[in-house]
C-alpha cells in the first residue's frame, strides 16, 4: 500500500459491513448464550452493568437474571463524560433494572485511550463503592482475543495498534472455552514483533480503522491516521489477520469474559481496578529534561 | 443577595436542621481535594492530597500524571471525608476545621451516609480537562446513583467563597482578588451568581511569574511560599523592579516581563550559572549557588504585590465599593496580606482574607458556592460539560 492515501486493501476475513456480518451476529449471540450457560451464570441469576470507554466508543451490556440484554456500542468520542450516565439511565430502565438491583460491575480497564479509560474508570468505581458490589476489570487485549474463535486451536497474538509502530501485544490460547493469555502484555513496536509473529495467526486491531471515523474527538483515532508511515502498513498488511467471529470489542465480550471470572473467584477479595495505561504518563519528552 | 433572600426555591421547602448536606468535588488542577458541608458555611471535611510531590522530577505539572493521580485516590478521598464529617457532626474535636490536610479519619463517630447527602458539587471548569474529567465523572454517578442534584461549579467563581467560610455572608457589592495558579483575576461581584471579570493576567498570572523566578533560584514548586518567607525577612536593597501595567489605564494585569527582568538583572549582575547556548531561555537557567536570594526576591515580590494592590485598589474605587476580598493560592503570602492590609487601610476600604489553608485549591469553597446555588435552585443535570478555559 502507498503511503498517505489510496484504497485501503481489504483485510482477510474482514468482520465488519456486509452481508456476512448478519449471520456473524446471529452465531455470536448463539454463542454467548451457550457460553454464558455453561459458566452457571443463568443459575446465578446476577445482574450485571458492563462498562467499555477504551476508545472512541461508548461501549455497554446489560445483564438481568443471567441473561444478557442489550448491548449499545456507539462512537461519541469528546461527548463520551457528557452522555455516559444517561446512556447507562437508558440502558438500565429499559432492561427493567434499577441500580441498587445490581451485583456486579465490569469495567474495560485499558490499554487504550487514557481520558477515556478513566471515565469509564471513574464511573465504575463509583458505582461499586455506592452500591457496595464488586467491580471487576478486564484488559483490552482479552477482550479481543475473546472476538475469535474458540474453536482456534492454534495459539494466537492480539494486537491493538495505538501509535505509530507501535502496538500493545499478548499471546493468547483458547483453552476450556476461554481465551487465556500466555504472558503479560507489552508495549511492543511492530518492527521486532512482526518478525516474532511470523505467519502466526493475529487478531488485529487499529482505532479508527475498524470502527470507521468517530465523531468529536479522535483520540483514541488519532493514532491510526499518525501510521501512515509506508513501512509500519506494509507490517500490518502482512500480518495474518484473524477473522473475528465476534464483530466488536463491545459490552457482551466483557460480559462473556467477565461473568465467568467473577464467578470463578465468588468470594472476593475485590482489589481496587485502576486503568492499565501501559505508558508512562510522560511519554512526551522535552528538550532538556529527563 | 435577592437571590439567597428569597430562596424558597422547589428544592428547600423543608431544609434539615441546619441545612442541606452537600458533598463538593475538586480536581481542577493537581490538588485532588473533596469537602462536606451542612447549610452554607459549616465545613464537616474538607480534605485535600496534594500532587506536588509527584510532579517535582519535572519542574512542572505532567497533566496526564495529575488526571492519574486523581483517579487513584478519589474513592478514598471520598470516604475519608464522610468519616471525618461524621467526627465532626457529632461534636468532634474542632469546631473550626475548616482547612485540614488528608489525614484520613479514625474514631468512634459513624460515618455521615451518602444517603444522607442532598446534593453533589463538582469544579467543571477551568483548568486541566482530564483532571476535571475524573471529578465530573465520578461526582456524576454519584448524583444519578443518590438522585439527588448535580451542580457544576467554576472554580474561579468558587475561590472568594473562601472568605465566606472563614467570615460570613458578604455585603455586595465586591471586588475580588483571586490569584490562583494559571489566573490572576480581578472580579467585580453585585449578588451571587451575579459576577463579572473586570481585570486578568493577560500573559502569566502572578503565581506563575512566582513560580518561574522562584526556579530561577532553584526552588521547586509551588515557589510562593519560600519567596514569601524571603520577602518577610528580608529588604528589597538596591534591586529595583518594573511595574508592569501600573500605569497603564485598565485593570489588566501583565507579569511575564517581570520575570524577564529578572533574568535581565542577573545576567548583568553575572549571577547566572553558565548554560549551554540552546537551553539558555528563561525557564533553564539557575543562580549561582553563592547568590544572596533574600534581596532580589524581595525586591521582586514587592513589584508584584504593588502591582497586585495598585490594581486592586483602582477597581475598588472604580466600581465604588466598600469591601475587597483577595484569595487563591498566592493570598495566602503574608507579605501580600501585609501589603494590602496597610493599603486598605489607608484607603478605608474593609479587606477579607482566608485563612491560608483555603487560599490554595480546596472542595470547601466550591461547596459553598454550590451551596447558595443549591437554596437558589440553580442546579445541573447529568449531560454538565467541563471546560478548561474561563469563557471570555
Amino acid at each position: 500500500m502507498k503511503a498517505g492515501g489510496g484504497e485501503t486493501p481489504a483485510p482477510k476475513g474482514k468482520g465488519l459491513g456486509g452481508e456476512k456480518l448478519n449471520t456473524e451476529k446471529l452465531k455470536a449471540e448463539k454463542l454467548d448464550a451457550a457460553g454464558l450457560k455453561a459458566a452457571g451464570l443463568k443459575a446465578a441469576g446476577l445482574n450485571i452493568l458492563a462498562v467499555d470507554t477504551t476508545s472512541d466508543f461508548l461501549s455497554l451490556a446489560v445483564m438481568k437474571g443471567g441473561v444478557p440484554g442489550d448491548a449499545p456500542y456507539e462512537a461519541l468520542g469528546r461527548r463520551m463524560a457528557r452522555e455516559i450516565l444517561p446512556r447507562i439511565d437508558a440502558l438500565l430502565k429499559g432492561a427493567g433494572l434499577k441500580a441498587e438491583e445490581l451485583d456486579l460491575l465490569l469495567v474495560a480497564r485499558g490499554p487504550g485511550s487514557f481520558t477515556g479509560t478513566r471515565i469509564g474508570m471513574g464511573v465504575a468505581q463509583t458505582f461499586a463503592q455506592v452500591l457496595e458490589i464488586p467491580l471487576l476489570g478486564v484488559d483490552t487485549l482479552t477482550l479481543l482475543a475473546a472476538q475469535t474463535d474458540p474453536g482456534e486451536s492454534r495459539p494466537f497474538h492480539v494486537a491493538l495498534n495505538c501509535a505509530r509502530d507501535e502496538v500493545y501485544h499478548a499471546r493468547f490460547r483458547w483453552k476450556d472455552g476461554i481465551a487465556q493469555m500466555e504472558g503479560a502484555i507489552a508495549l511492543r513496536r511492530l518492527e521486532t514483533l512482526a518478525p516474532e509473529i511470523g505467519d502466526a495467526p493475529v487478531m488485529l486491531r487499529r482505532f479508527g480503522k475498524e470502527d470507521g471515523r468517530a465523531p468529536g474527538n479522535h483520540t483514541a483515532a488519532r493514532p491510526a491516521a499518525n501510521s501512515r508511515d509506508p513501512d509500519t502498513e506494509r507490517r500490518f498488511a502482512a500480518l495474518n489477520e484473524m477473522s473475528p467471529v465476534h464483530p466488536r470489542p463491545d459490552g457482551k465480550r466483557l460480559l462473556a469474559v467477565g461473568a465467568p471470572r467473577f464467578l470463578a473467584r465468588r468470594e472476593g477479595p475485590w482489589p481496587p481496578v485502576l486503568p492499565l495505561y501501559l505508558k508512562s504518563e510522560a511519554f512526551r519528552t522535552w528538550k532538556g529534561r529527563p | 443577595m435577592s437571590a439567597t433572600a428569597k430562596s424558597t426555591g422547589n428544592r428547600t421547602g423543608n431544609l434539615p436542621a441546619g441545612g442541606p448536606l452537600g458533598l463538593a468535588i475538586d480536581t481542577t488542577f493537581d490538588d485532588t481535594s473533596v469537602a462536606i458541608l451542612r447549610g452554607r458555611r459549616e465545613v464537616l471535611a474538607n480534605l485535600t492530597l496534594s500532587q506536588y510531590a509527584d510532579h517535582a522530577e519535572f519542574g512542572g505539572v505532567v497533566p496526564e500524571r495529575a488526571s492519574r493521580r486523581h483517579l487513584e485516590v478519589i474513592q478514598r478521598l471520598i470516604g475519608d471525608a464522610l468519616a471525618k464529617a461524621g467526627e465532626e457532626s457529632h461534636g468532634g474535636a474542632s469546631g473550626d476545621d475548616a482547612g485540614g490536610d488528608s489525614g484520613g479519619a479514625s474514631g468512634g463517630a459513624a460515618p455521615v451516609s451518602l444517603a444522607a447527602l442532598d446534593y453533589v458539587a463538582v469544579s467543571n471548569l477551568p483548568g486541566l480537562m482530564g483532571s476535571i474529567l475524573v471529578g465530573m465523572t465520578v461526582a456524576k454517578s454519584l448524583s444519578y446513583l443518590l438522585e439527588v442534584p448535580l451542580i457544576g461549579i467554576n472554580h474561579i467563581e468558587a475561590h472568594p467563597y473562601a472568605n465566606v467560610i472563614a467570615h460570613g455572608e458578604p455585603a455586595f457589592p465586591l471586588i475580588h482578588l483571586v490569584a490562583a495558579g494559571g489566573h490572576t483575576l480581578l472580579i467585580h461581584q453585585r449578588g451571587h451568581f451575579d459576577w463579572e471579570i473586570v481585570g486578568r493576567s493577560v500573559d502569566d498570572a502572578a503565581g506563575e511569574c512566582v513560580d518561574k523566578v522562584a526556579k530561577m533560584f532553584g526552588h521547586p514548586m509551588p515557589g510562593g511560599p519560600v519567596v514569601d518567607r524571603l520577602a518577610m525577612t528580608h529588604q528589597p536593597g538596591p534591586y529595583r523592579f518594573p511595574r508592569p501595567m501600573l500605569n497603564a489605564p485598565g485593570l489588566d494585569f501583565s507579569f511575564s516581563g517581570l520575570k524577564t527582568a529578572m533574568l535581565y538583572l542577573l545576567r548583568k549582575e553575572g549571577l547566572l550559572e553558565e548554560v549551554a547556548g540552546e537551553n539558555r531561555r528563561p525557564g533553564n537557567v539557575r543562580v549561582k549557588a553563592s547568590t544572596e536570594q533574600g534581596p532580589l526576591l524581595a525586591a521582586f515580590f514587592a513589584a508584584v504585590c504593588d502591582v497586585l494592590v495598585a490594581k486592586t485598589l483602582r477597581a475598588a474605587r472604580q466600581f465604588g465599593v466598600e469591601t475587597v476580598t483577595l484569595s487563591g493560592g498566592l493570598a495566602a503570602s503574608a507579605k501580600l496580606r501585609e501589603r494590602f492590609g496597610q493599603a486598605c487601610a489607608e484607603a478605608g476600604l474593609r479587606l477579607l482574607v482566608p485563612p491560608p489553608e483555603l487560599c490554595t485549591d480546596n472542595a470547601a469553597m466550591v461547596g459553598c458556592l454550590a451551596a447558595f446555588r443549591y437554596e437558589a435552585g440553580r442546579l445541573d443535570d447529568l449531560s454538565l460539560e467541563g471546560y478548561p478555559n474561563l469563557p471570555m
